[in-house]
């Protein structure tokens, strides 16, 4: 039996999506160990700060109890996708770095996709929506320093939102918004194909055998998709669940975290 | 473990698969075959992966699987032994040589990644067939029950194009696909059911074919946008923008029959042009035109692409009866 660590010190962004670097997080999240960040993503944090933690109930809460609250899951990771793909769309060199105008049609209309899923979201939450997340911008710049790695770091936040609505739908009790989440996981499931096509030469890594497994699409329990997206440093507002699920849990096929 | 910590585990577990699970239990002690993951889950010592895979296998037995869940699985079963025998016959690999037969002029034509892709769309939709039958479907179509062409018999429908023409017989595909991700969404809101453990494990796994079938039309979009000419309509994104027979942007000079057969696959009550959406906050139902939205960018057709829509069993069955030679009313 191994020993669990009491500290986790996390060097650099590449760290976030390593699956060793989130079990450890996991592990630690479970027996109350600490996580340190190393000084340089520590102090790139300070200044992004524009939420600063309220005591009792600052920060992004989940009621995952209720629809409303699952929207607000749902809402959150697509701030996050958006944040990502209008950074890439809207850079400076974004032309640069994509000089193909079909992978620029790609990455556009993606960018404006998860916008529309973000504003809809926001629309549809009104008063009971979480707050706007605030972003680590030096995780940013990491997940979006180049084109391959924009590419790579598009495919695991598409594989994971499709993980996280095909996990996250048997907990909505309403059949309307039921059908909401699946008129929107389809698209991302469709932007995954695409982001992972346009990496791909052999034509099967679309849908391929790391991510359908015996038919059946990825799938992940809010937690798991939440510690993945903490391990990423890339949100500062605090997101913590005020209140748990009530439908059970079923055994994840996680989402691949893209090499 | 002694076998009374089993108890309180199984106690929150719906008493249906509970019972079931007793018998499933005996059964593999007596060394019946079990499925992989649950192979895998006991290997693992991990109770958790072999009780949800056990629920889920348990189903498999096929005695009384609620009516609700029955009949839309035995729905989507029709509607992926369709999808599987097609990709068959378009392979070679179908049981009937008849089929075999009927795609020869367009097999050659399918090459590199495009054949591979074909091979993994049909892998995935064989899966789907025996996951479906493992949860307890059934269904007696087999691979001469189906005219591709869309003559349902003739051997001389609208989409014969399909068997010589690589680009249309993409197309088609492309349709056959995008049916799927709508009837499943369609589906959705029937596995509710009262948000139990059987219901949401079926819900669950409906929801994770849907995106697979999803993925399967995006790639299938690419293809015909970066190797056979397809208009800009066809995203490389592989969403759909806009509804009715344009949005399925066929190429060449389709007949009036095949415009109207994708005028409904991209049609219906709820065509994918749809932009307004309907939300319960418990309390209220609000409706959201999301190209009414501030801050959006990409102008309405961003807003079609960003968002699926469901079809009604009735309007799948109006788009896929050529196909099937058996009545599916």
């Amino acid at each position: 039996m191994s020993e669990p660590r009491s500290s986790l010190v996390i060097d650099s962004p590449e760290d976030l999506w390593r699956s060793s670097t989130r079990r450890s997080f996991l592990r630690l999240l479970g027996v109350g160990g600490t996580i340190a960040l190393a000084p340089t993503l520590f102090a790139a944090c300070s200044g992004d700060d524009n939420n600063p933690v309220q005591p009792n109930g600052g920060g992004a809460q989940l009621d995952l109890s209720t629809d409303i609250g699952i929207f607000n899951y749902a809402y959150a990771l697509e701030q996050l996708e958006a944040a990502f793909y209008s950074t890439v769309v809207g850079a400076a060199n974004f032309a640069t770095l994509f000089t193909d105008t079909n992978e620029r049609e790609l990455l556009t209309d993606i960018r404006n996709h998860e916008v529309v899923h973000r504003e809809f979201l926001k629309a549809a939450l009104g008063s009971s929506a979480i707050p706007a997340l605030a972003l680590n911008t030096t995780t940013v710049a990491a997940l979006t320093a180049d084109r391959a790695t924009i590419l790579k770091n598009a495919q695991s936040f598409e594989d994971l939102g499709v993980a996280a609505y095909n996990g996250a739908g048997k907990q909505l009790k309403d059949a309307r918004n039921l059908l909401v989440a699946g008129k929107i996981v389809s698209v991302e499931a469709r932007h995954a194909a695409a982001i992972r096509d346009a990496r791909d030469t052999t034509g099967r890594a679309f849908a391929g055998d790391d991510v359908v497994i015996g038919g059946l699409d990825v799938k992940m329990e809010p937690a798991a998709v939440l510690a993945r997206v903490t391990a990423l440093n890339l949100v500062t507002t605090p997101i913590s669940v005020a209140k748990q699920q009530t439908d059970a849990a079923t055994a994840d096929q996680p989402a691949p975290v893209a090499s | 473990m002694t076998s009374t910590t089993n108890v309180p585990i199984l106690d929150a577990i719906d008493p249906e698969i509970t019972d079931r699970l007793v018998t499933r239990r005996a059964a593999i002690a007596k060394g019946a075959a079990v499925g992989s993951t649950v192979a895998m889950g006991l290997a693992m010592a991990s109770v958790p992966v072999a009780l949800a895979a056990l629920s889920r296998e348990a189903f498999g037995q096929g005695t009384a699987l609620p009516a609700d869940i029955k009949a839309v699985l035995d729905f989507a079963l029709a509607l992926e032994i369709f999808e599987n025998e097609f990709y068959k016959a378009v392979l070679g690999t179908s049981g009937s040589a008849a089929q075999n037969a009927a795609f020869v002029g367009v097999r050659a034509s399918i090459t590199g990644a495009a054949l591979a892709t074909v091979q993994q769309i049909q892998k995935h939709e064989a899966q789907h067939v025996a996951f479906l039958e493992q949860q307890g479907a059934t269904s007696a179509l087999t691979a001469t029950d189906f005219d591709f062409t869309g003559g349902r018999g003739s051997g001389n429908g609208p989409f014969k194009p399909a068997t010589t023409d690589a680009a249309f017989l993409l197309a088609v595909a492309q349709g056959a696909e995008d049916t799927g991700v709508r009837a499943y969404k369609g589906q959705a809101g029937n596995l509710i059911g009262n948000n139990d453990t059987t219901h949401n494990a079926v819900l669950e796994a409906a929801l994770r074919i849907h995106s697979v079938e999803a993925r399967h039309a995006a790639r299938i979009r690419r293809i015909r946008r970066l190797a056979m000419g397809a208009p800009d309509v066809v995203r490389l994104s592989g969403t759909i923008r806009g509804g009715g027979a344009a949005a399925a942007g066929a190429t060449g000079s389709p007949s009036a029959d095949v415009v109207a057969a994708f005028g409904k696959i991209y049609g219906g009550a709820t065509p994918e042009s749809n932009t307004t959406h309907v939300v319960f906050n418990g309390s209220a139902e609000a409706s959201i035109n999301a190209a009414s939205l501030s801050g959006i960018m990409g102008g309405t057709d961003a807003v079609t692409e960003a968002f699926d829509e469901p079809l009604t069993k009735a309007e799948v069955i109006a788009i896929v009866q050529p196909f099937f030679i058996p009545s599916l009313a």
